[in-house]
């Protein structure tokens, strides 16, 4: 476990030039992209006066590497700047919208979790049966699904035809049904395969055989001496899904209203509110070395002869 | 030994799917907003009209508006001097009367009196300077601010008269304060309840309905005012919700979880129009929508290139099949709602004429590309990939591009060079319902990177026709100014004519009292139950 301790230290500190190289690349990426801030902001019917003013209240005016150590000076202390189309802070913005595309993404995961290993399993131990062929044409659906289709397939049958769910909003508990569902749809397809696929291996070793030969109760065979055994692989997908539904939401969130920060992502980006696309791919970053190193963590636990 | 072990393990199981449906229950509650109000789902019991919106308000600002849909949900709040209808007439609103001087420098206005703000102080003639002086200040970013450039002096002659003293005459004046960034704000709230100068988030005006509550990207709530001066609105509380998808709208509204909405997904609109349950307003707007032509392009500087173009492409045509109805082709270089406009002419498609006249220009075959927004305006694209397969159907080369909007608007807002492309699709649309703002697309003065005038147009005929309406205070001679100005412009054609793209609004046929203005507005504030 000391080892662990030192690895997560490690892997923290080395994040923090990761964390430089995002901000240097997200910042650059910006500045090359076409598009005047300043125009933006300023409306179609702006004079070119006014278009320079608010050019210098940005501080675009300046020096590319004076802006970045602004940038870069402000989120070390904690300021990630203002929101130029709302004026609001930027750290405000953000936290607004976080808490909606994590719950989102947690129960999509719960969701996708739940429901992809409890297939993959069947499927596994019952390879070959016309259960488990079910369950591999569904689980590929499931994959090729657009989302943005799914969605409003969802929202017609529960929303518009039984009226048991609202179409769109978070203002209602039932409301994140809809999209945590057509979120999951991709997750659990994925995860259902690598359940099967990895399944499959360990059931064939020669400790499941022994464990068969004593007279453990089949449950007990299938998920203590096989499920655990391979778990690591559906964990890596798991948290590798995990990743993209915080970062790839944007659609479930376009189509469902879902208030989350994809959407805020993708609106700032059209309004070249460069604050704000900074402050929001920092925070991807860290959420995702974050993610990392707690898997590193789960890794030793499912597994105690993980060392690092 | 292993059994025990996983006996042991399904109570850990089961807590853990415990502590999962509670995350579940705490995270559900916690982006809800305890606040805002259910949607009525049609018993009508709590008086709450839902309206679901494409857009996330930027700012709440009546100085900082952009787009008509947050005006929409501001006008709620904050009212203007005056209103405009659908001929554009000018109406008084917080202003009863107004009048312009002879010889058009001084307009004086004549205030609606015992009208209160939200926060309980007395609308008076100093408010009006206040908010006045406040969108000519040179420092407040105000993005629809130019028309108000001619005011020189704002006076406060007793306490219900103003007297505003222009730099020039300027007949589109009276009409500009109706745009809503000239809303009359309490001067007390600007730097009350968080507000500041250039961060004003709470507006508090004289409107129906108070501010209530934001919940950013899910919905925006006001309340109705107590002592508002007007008409008693029939809704306590009116609901936007924001849902950017256009049919995710459509399925809010068939499944009765809102009152209405704007902006169905136009495929949609005639199945819409054929459900019994829903009244479908195909509102009229004042956004032109045309092919800007590069008038300094060795190819297209030749008039009958420019002619041909609009010969060539059916715009008929692609109404109903691109647009599915939704848009009038145009007949004159700006939109019927304009002061200033009349019947100009047509471009009926003549593919055959069209050729013709390439051919006599001696251009046969030449290579022309087309820049278009994609998602900026009905079908922008399509349309645009439509109207390069009509132009192709006469011969020519055509390369559409497709782009976002900001780096459009970066191509066709530069100054003239050889890289200026040939052609774009561009939409425009008066703030106010006046020619003259109409006409700044054809000014030298507005050329880009000073304005948006991007065919790079120019002819002193008009230039004169303009400078000459700019200054005239008889309405009739300026209107006159005006078609002449259209004609001569019809015929050099400057653009492609296109057409003006309708506002659809889809509503319950459970409401009544819903119509729209003519700058692409909703006006919702009466709505009332239909029965």
């Amino acid at each position: 476990m000391k080892g662990t301790a030192a690895h997560i230290v490690r892997t923290l500190l080395l994040s923090l030039i990761t964390l430089l190289g995002v901000s240097v690349l997200i910042f650059l990426m910006l500045r090359v992209l076409p598009g005047d801030p300043a125009r933006v902001l300023a409306g179609l019917n702006a004079s070119a006066e006014q278009v320079a003013r608010i050019r210098a209240d940005l501080g675009l005016d300046e020096p590319l590497l004076s802006q970045y150590w602004q940038f870069l000076s402000g989120v070390l202390t904690g300021d990630l700047g203002e929101s130029a189309r709302t004026s609001r802070p930027v750290s405000d913005e953000i936290a607004v919208r976080l808490p909606a595309t994590l719950i989102l993404a947690v129960v999509a995961t719960i969701i996708g979790t739940i429901a992809g290993i409890t297939a993959g399993v069947v499927a596994a131990v019952r390879r070959n049966s016309v259960v488990d062929h079910v369950i591999s044409s569904v689980a590929m659906m499931g994959v090729s699904m657009p989302v943005y289709w799914l969605g409003l397939l969802l929202i017609l049958l529960f929303a518009v035809t039984l009226g048991w769910l609202p179409a769109a909003g978070s203002g209602e508990p039932l409301s994140i049904v809809l999209p945590a569902v057509t979120l999951a749809a991709f997750s659990t397809a994925l995860i259902s395969r690598m359940t099967r696929a990895s399944m499959l291996e360990v059931l064939g070793q020669d400790y499941v055989r022994t464990a068969e030969a004593k007279g453990a109760p089949p449950t007990t065979v299938i998920i203590r001496h096989g499920l655990r055994n391979a778990f690591i692989p559906i964990l890596t997908v798991i948290s590798l899904q995990f990743g993209a539904l915080l970062g790839g939401a944007v659609l479930t969130e376009t189509v469902f209203g879902w208030p989350g920060i994809g959407r805020l992502l993708v609106d700032s980006i059209g309004a070249r509110d460069f604050a704000v696309v900074q402050g929001i791919v920092l925070v991807y970053a860290a959420a995702f070395i974050l993610l990392n190193v707690i898997v590193d963590v789960l890794y030793v636990v499912i597994d105690p002869r993980i060392r690092y | 030994m292993n059994t025990t072990r996983a006996r042991r393990r399904t109570p850990r199981i089961r807590s853990v799917a415990a502590v999962a449906a509670v995350g579940l229950l705490i995270s559900a509650c916690s982006v809800s907003d305890p606040e805002a109000p259910a949607s009525d789902e049609g018993d009508g019991g709590d008086a709450t009209f839902s309206i679901a919106v494409g857009i996330d308000p930027d700012t709440f600002d009546p100085a900082g508006q952009t787009t008509t849909t947050v005006q929409n949900m501001v006008d709620y709040m904050v009212e203007t001097l005056v209103t405009v209808d659908e001929e554009g007439e000018v109406s008084g609103k917080l202003a009863e009367s107004f009048e312009t001087s002879d010889d058009g420098l001084t307009v004086t206005l004549g205030l609606q009196q015992d009208v209160v703000f939200h926060d309980g102080t007395t609308f008076d003639a100093e408010d009006v300077v206040f908010n006045l002086e406040r969108i000519t200040d040179p420092n407040l970013t105000v993005p629809l601010g130019s028309p108000f450039d001619v005011i020189d002096t704002v006076t406060a002659v007793d306490e219900s008269t103003v007297e505003v003293g222009l730099t020039r005459p300027s007949p589109g004046f009276l009409s500009a304060l109706s745009v809503t960034t000239a809303g009359m704000v309490s001067p007390e709230s600007i730097t009350a309840d968080g507000n500041t100068n250039d961060n004003y988030q709470r507006p508090v005006g004289t409107g129906p309905y108070t501010y209530g509550d934001y919940t950013a990207g899910e919905s925006v709530t006001v309340e109705k005012f107590a002592d508002y001066w007007g008409e008693e609105p029939y809704y306590d509380t009116v609901v936007f919700r924001i849902v950017p998808e256009a049919a995710t709208r459509e399925s809010l509204l068939l499944a009765g979880q809102v009152d209405m909405i704007i902006l169905p997904p136009v495929s949609d609109i005639e199945s819409l129009q054929s459900n019994d349950d829903v009244e479908v307003l195909l509102a009229e707007s004042d956004r032109t929508i045309f092919i800007a032509l590069d008038f300094q392009d060795p190819l297209l500087s030749n008039k009958e290139v420019r002619q041909a173009l609009n010969y060539a492409v059916d715009k008929e045509a692609i109404v109903d099949n691109v647009l599915f109805g939704a848009a009038e082709v145009l007949d004159a270089p700006m939109a019927p709602s304009l002061f200033g406009y009349c019947e100009t002419g047509s471009y009926d498609y003549d593919p055959d004429k069209a050729r013709q006249m390439l051919a006599e220009a001696g251009a046969e075959g030449a290579t022309l590309d087309l820049l278009t927004p994609s998602g900026r305006y009905v079908q922008d694209a399509q349309a645009a990939e439509a109207i390069a397969g009509y132009l192709r159907e006469v011969g020519l080369e055509v390369n559409v591009t497709t782009s976002d909007f900001p780096s459009f608007l970066s191509r066709v807002n530069a100054p003239h060079t050889e890289n200026t492309v040939d052609m774009h699709l561009l939409g425009w649309a008066p703030a106010y319902l006046d020619a003259d703002f109409q006409m700044q697309m054809f000014r030298q003065a507005t050329h880009p990177p000073a304005g948006l005038a991007t065919s790079f147009y120019t002819n002193p005929q008009v230039e004169e026709l303009l400078a000459q309406a700019d200054v005239e205070t008889d309405p009739d001679t300026r209107e006159q100014l005006y078609c002449d100005a259209s004609q001569v412009i019809w015929d050099d054609a400057p653009w492609i004519f296109l057409w003006t793209q309708s506002f659809p609004i889809v509503h319950s046929t459970d409401v009544t009292g819903i119509g729209s203005t003519p700058t692409e507005k909703f006006d919702a504030i009466n709505a009332r139950p239909a029965n």
